[in-house]
């Protein structure tokens, strides 16, 4: 007689298979073999606590992941195989992917290199196992972004050469110094910068924006690879959750250190998000919705109406300069496009004025702001294209030291006044856009000081060679990836695969 | 003197608006009585005040065959509120405090 | 040190001024015209002229905007300290340091 095998209950399983594993070192000093997690000054009392919702062990794991990509790759065949790129509502579109595939996938590659050292360094099972999972799903978000956009590389400008241009191209900085900020920090900072406020407070802010906007525009492969990745998203919001919460909960005095790396982290994403902002209101010839109402739902509704009474009960408050963010919703898009227009000559994408639809749509998306203050910049670039120019700014913009932005943001109550903030450290003078990105500074300028700013770098010669050519030439932009999209390579080509046989002939 | 009731916060989950997840959101529809539904573009809102509860069985019943609830992450696009239990049965989203 | 780190952290500004040799960067703002997204970075000698500043420097940039012309009257200020200068005047002698921001007010 044969005893029925017992089966273990997932949460047993799951257990069994990742903390059980776990030893106690004898031959090595933990302090030795776990050397990162005391510099913080965060306390931790009790690995075990650390709580893994999903309770995938890698078996599940790889098997789920393999389905979702089988489901993935079988889109990206078909959108291929069926001249897909074609079907784009407007070539103008791709601006918004290629701002994506140079500034949000190498993050997630970034991201994998740094949940892989947390994989090795911290010390509780259970976070290292959850902290593993998320390295290979980065990887693998690292890697279908770049196979999902690779099909439209064939046709299209400005893809060619994401990952060097990740490392050399002005506005790249922003989000290329905002992770190398969260790489240097310490593990527990991490976790709290990328695990929690990036993919917790402000991930819905980056992601929907962009997937929405696919599916809106006929770009169906971005659309499926958003899905495919929401539910992994899934799995990361709940790590930054729980880290966050272990972290309050294991004692009080790591409270006030986090709730400054809330205050610090929110606003350098915030900043980053700028690039989000002027996607949804310019970039995208099919509108989503506006920045103005993406903030207010994501951010405002979500998080401070939904995650912060919730934390409150640990004594976090909402970050500080949050008012200052939900004040810059009306002028943030516009400021920022603005901007881009203008430089777009050094930018591995195209600009072009808002047609008078789009005009009319921002008008009504901003009633407070956008016919008083933006629309006139409009109508004169407008001008200056009727006449038969096209307004490039002849020089290089101040950039913020912290955020790397251009300083195109306004002072606080007064959209046409431009916030010009410095502080002296060590006899020298750094110039800020903003209360937030100052804070950031004098708490640490330490490590502000040694930003990599690309006017500043330029200046010294680092970037190809003294003239414009020169660093447009190290950038590794091609003909057709920059500058203005009317009569670009892009509307050029487009025309033409479109066209009828009598207008080919 | 009544005390003020509390605002019960929404939980809520995102599904993939897709043939196999339609079992999902009937199982939950059925188990949450005071939940709401919306359909957007691609994806199924499901919201509901305070507690959301998916059962295995309730799926199952409905999809005709096994399920576990690992396979909820196939369908799964966001969710608010704090997962409060994941085990072979149920899953629970709600908030902590 | 306010930095928390493993081990001693202290590392040199990558933009102090001695990289720029004789010269600096500086700072131009048009403050009252949002045509411009943003202030100018240039790096200018601390030896040039008003003069060379203005017409090699300034001029051109503010000539991307179709209603500047020789006629566009300014008030000017360095690190928000108002200036008068002459053309032969030094950047140096004008009080104009690494990173300082020259404004203008365009009048009328």
């Amino acid at each position: 007689m044969t005893a029925t095998p017992r089966k273990l209950s997932m949460k047993q399983r799951y257990a069994a298979l990742t903390r059980d594993l776990d030893w106690d070192l004898s031959y090595v000093d933990p302090a030795e073999a776990f050397p990162y997690t005391t510099f913080e000054g965060i306390t931790v009392h009790d690995w075990s606590q650390w709580e893994d919702p999903f309770r995938l062990t890698i078996d599940a794991y790889t098997k789920y992941q393999a389905e979702k990509d089988k489901r993935l790759y079988a889109v990206l065949d078909s959108f291929a195989q069926s001249q897909g790129h074609l079907q784009l509502a407007d070539p103008r579109y791709l601006n918004a992917m290629k701002l994506f595939l140079q500034g949000v996938t190498p993050l997630e590659y970034a991201a994998h290199r740094n949940f892989a050292f947390l994989a090795r360094f911290l010390n509780g099972p259970g976070p290292r196992f959850a902290a593993l999972c998320q390295c290979e799903d980065e990887i693998r978000h690292a890697q279908t972004e770049i196979h999902t956009l690779s099909n439209y590389n064939k046709y299209y400008g400005g893809m060619h050469n994401w990952h060097a241009q990740h490392d050399r191209v002005w506005y790249l900085s922003v989000p290329k110094s905002y992770f190398d900020d969260a790489l240097s920090a310490g593990p527990f900072e991490f976790l709290i910068a990328i695990g929690f406020s990036f993919e917790y407070l402000l991930t819905n802010l980056l992601f929907v924006p962009f997937m929405s906007g696919a599916s809106f525009n006929g770009d169906l492969p971005t659309m499926t690879f958003g899905f495919s990745a929401q539910s992994d998203e899934s799995r990361h919001m709940t790590l930054g959750l729980e880290a966050i919460k272990f972290l309050l909960e294991q004692d009080a005095g790591n409270v006030p250190i986090i709730q400054d790396w809330i205050d610090k982290w929110f606003w350098r994403g915030y900043r980053v998000t700028s690039l989000v902002a002027q996607m949804l209101d310019y970039m995208l010839p099919r509108k989503v919705m506006s920045w103005k109402e993406a903030f207010e739902l994501y951010f405002e509704q979500q998080m401070l109406g939904g995650l912060f009474p919730d934390l409150s009960y640990y004594g976090i408050k909402p970050p500080r300069h949050v008012s200052q963010a939900m004040a810059e919703k009306d002028v943030l898009s516009h400021q920022v496009y603005w901007t881009l227009y203008q430089f777009s000559f050094a930018a591995a994408f195209t600009t072009t004025i808002p047609d008078e639809e789009h005009l009319d749509w921002l008008s009504a998306q901003y009633p407070d702001t956008f016919d008083r203050y933006y629309r006139p910049l409009w109508d004169k670039a407008r001008r200056v294209v009727d006449s038969g120019g096209r307004f490039f700014y002849q020089g290089l913009p101040q950039l913020c030291q912290v955020c790397q932005i251009p300083m195109l943001f306004s002072e606080p109550g007064d959209p046409a006044m431009l916030c010009q903030r410095h502080s002296v450290y060590r006899g020298e003078r750094y110039d800020f856009c903003s209360d937030g990105c100052q804070w950031i500074f004098d708490r640490e300028p330490e490590k502000y000081v040694q930003a990599w700013l690309p006017v500043h770098q330029i200046y010294q010669g680092d970037c190809g060679g003294p003239t414009v050519p020169d660093v447009l030439a190290w950038y590794g932009l091609a003909e057709g990836d920059s500058g203005e999209y009317e009569g670009s390579v892009e509307q050029a080509d487009w025309k033409r695969w479109h066209a009828s046989p009598a207008e080919r002939s | 003197m009544t005390t003020p009731t509390k605002k019960v916060r929404e939980v809520g989950v995102d599904l993939q608006e897709s043939e196999e997840n339609r079992a999902i959101i009937e199982a939950v529809e059925a188990d949450n009585a005071d939940c709401a539904v919306r359909h957007m573009p691609g994806l199924v809102r499901i919201t509901t005040p305070g507690r959301l509860v998916i059962n295995r069985t309730s799926v199952e019943s409905r999809l005709g065959r096994d399920w576990e609830t690992h396979e909820f992450q196939l369908a799964i696009v966001s969710y608010f509120g704090h997962i409060a239990e994941w085990d072979d049965d149920q899953i629970v989203i709600q908030w902590d405090h | 040190m306010a930095v928390r780190a493993v081990g001693d952290y202290d590392f040199p500004s990558r933009s102090r001024q001695e990289l720029y040799g004789d010269d600096q960067l500086v700072h131009l703002w048009w403050r009252n015209n949002m045509w411009f997204c943003a202030a100018a970075c240039f790096r200018a000698p601390k030896a040039m002229t008003w003069g060379d500043f203005r017409a090699g420097m300034v001029d051109p940039l503010f000539s991307c905007d179709p209603d500047f012309g020789p006629r566009t009257r300014f008030e000017w200020s360095v690190d928000d300290q108002p200036v008068t200068r002459a053309d032969s005047q030094t950047l140096a002698e004008l009080g104009v340091g690494h990173k300082s921001l020259i404004a203008c007010r365009s009048l009328g």
